[in-house]
């Protein structure tokens, strides 16, 4: 498992380059990637279920690409992207449209589900950490000690 | 102020992010920040992932309005972060609206890492991709050897000017072409499914599905769908090219002609 980790690490650290992250904040990009899976490979032995790895997987890297952003003063999306790719539903939804155009609609059908689960998951998560955050400085600019911040 | 020059910057900074993929609310909110220092009475926004609009009126001037058609996108977060930095210290006041217009101008072209990098980074995506397929050594091997024909597509797709769809197709059609010759020429042991899976990695519009639902959550129905019905043209294209290579080779070399 450890080495699944790092290789993830790795995988993203090289997707940085496509990807184009800011030379910056590379490291930190790779750490979420790492994190992610780790916590994804956590719950699925754990619970054995794909949608709650993905959710509580972006879940906490939500939060910290939330934390990393206030601290290393960048948007959210800089730590966010790299930190969910390796949840992301990629091949399932290339699996999908493979299965459809080789006439296999059930199998179709079956990866169609999975994506629109984890990707839903993840969404979902983002948002609901989107909205925490943004309630959360909506307070603290109320009462004027994070004014001029957003 | 010149609202005119605000016009355009602001514009520029919105099709700069969208088109880099930053999700429509966040595009809105920063050229909404933008806006709040001209000396117009209403500003609006829309923003759709194809196109941006933005109006600016008062009472006693001629309202200006500004439309963009934002075709091609390609996930950049490097620009992302400059325009946010660039509309930061333009809010602050650091900046005037000249200067923010020509640093967004920069932007707009700005490549962090060259074609070389680029070329690292598809090789060693499927290398480092390969065990979270449950792939072994040789695959994660053979799986990089299939990444430096994905690199070698992507420099040949860009030199030639392409559609998105023939991009995406083409470079999935050299994945799979690759894929199957190391399978059925190299090491008969490694799965293909496991090769090409990681191999397109890099192509597969995860991230873009993704951020469909989350426009989606937002209320932006018409970015939303707009971005999933983008993400399933590109899979599209990658199941299409993948499907076409692996019929090719059958046809060529799977004992088909002779």
């Amino acid at each position: 498992m450890v080495m699944q980790i790092l290789s993830v690490c790795v995988a993203i650290f090289l997707f940085s380059a496509v990807l184009e992250v800011p030379r910056r904040h590379l490291f930190f990009a790779a750490a979420m990637g790492g994190v992610c899976w780790w916590v994804y490979v956590l719950i699925l032995k754990e619970w054995e279920s794909s949608m709650s790895a993905a959710f509580l997987s972006t879940l906490v890297v939500a939060v910290l690409s939330h934390i990393l952003a206030r601290v290393r003063k960048a948007p959210v999306t800089v730590f966010l992207v790299p930190g969910i790719l390796p949840s992301v539903p990629g091949a399932a939804i290339y699996r999908c449209v493979y299965y459809l155009i080789r006439n296999a609609s059930q199998v179709s059908t079956h990866y169609l589900v999975e994506t629109l689960q984890i990707a839903g998951a993840i969404a979902m998560a983002i948002f609901i950490t989107d909205s925490f955050f943004r309630l959360f400085l909506a307070y603290h600019v109320k009462k004027g000690d994070l004014a001029g911040k957003r | 102020m010149n609202e005119k020059i605000l016009l355009e910057a602001v514009v520029l900074a919105g099709e700069i992010m969208l088109v880099s993929g930053a999700e429509v609310y966040r595009v809105e909110d920063t050229m909404n920040h933008m806006l709040r220092r001209s000396s117009y009475e209403t500003t609006e926004t829309v923003v759709f992932s194809t196109g941006i609009f933005v109006t600016l009126d008062d009472p006693v001037k001629e309202p200006m309005t500004l439309i963009k058609r934002t075709p091609g996108r390609s996930t950049n977060i490097n620009r992302i972060y400059l325009v946010n930095e660039i509309s930061r210290s333009f809010c602050r006041g650091d900046i005037t609206v000249e200067e923010a217009y020509e640093k967004l101008k920069e932007t707009a072209t700005v490549i962090q890492y060259g074609p070389w990098l680029r070329a690292l980074g598809l090789v060693g995506v499927p290398f480092c991709f390969a065990p979270i397929f449950g792939g072994n050594f040789l695959e994660c091997v053979a799986s990089g050897l299939v990444g430096i024909a994905l690199a070698f597509a992507d420099r040949i797709v860009k030199k030639v000017r392409l559609n998105d769809f023939c991009i995406n197709a083409f470079c999935a059609f050299s994945v799979a072409v690759v894929a199957l010759m190391i399978k059925n020429w190299l090491w008969q042991k490694t799965s293909v499914d496991v090769l090409i899976i990681s191999s397109i990695m890099p192509l597969v519009p995860g991230v873009t599905f993704t951020t469909a639902i989350r426009d989606t959550l937002n209320g932006d129905y018409t970015s939303g769908s707009a971005r999933m019905l983008e993400a399933v043209v590109t899979s599209l294209a990658v199941a299409a090219g993948v499907g076409g290579g692996m019929f090719l080779f059958q046809f060529l070399w799977g004992g088909i002609l002779w």
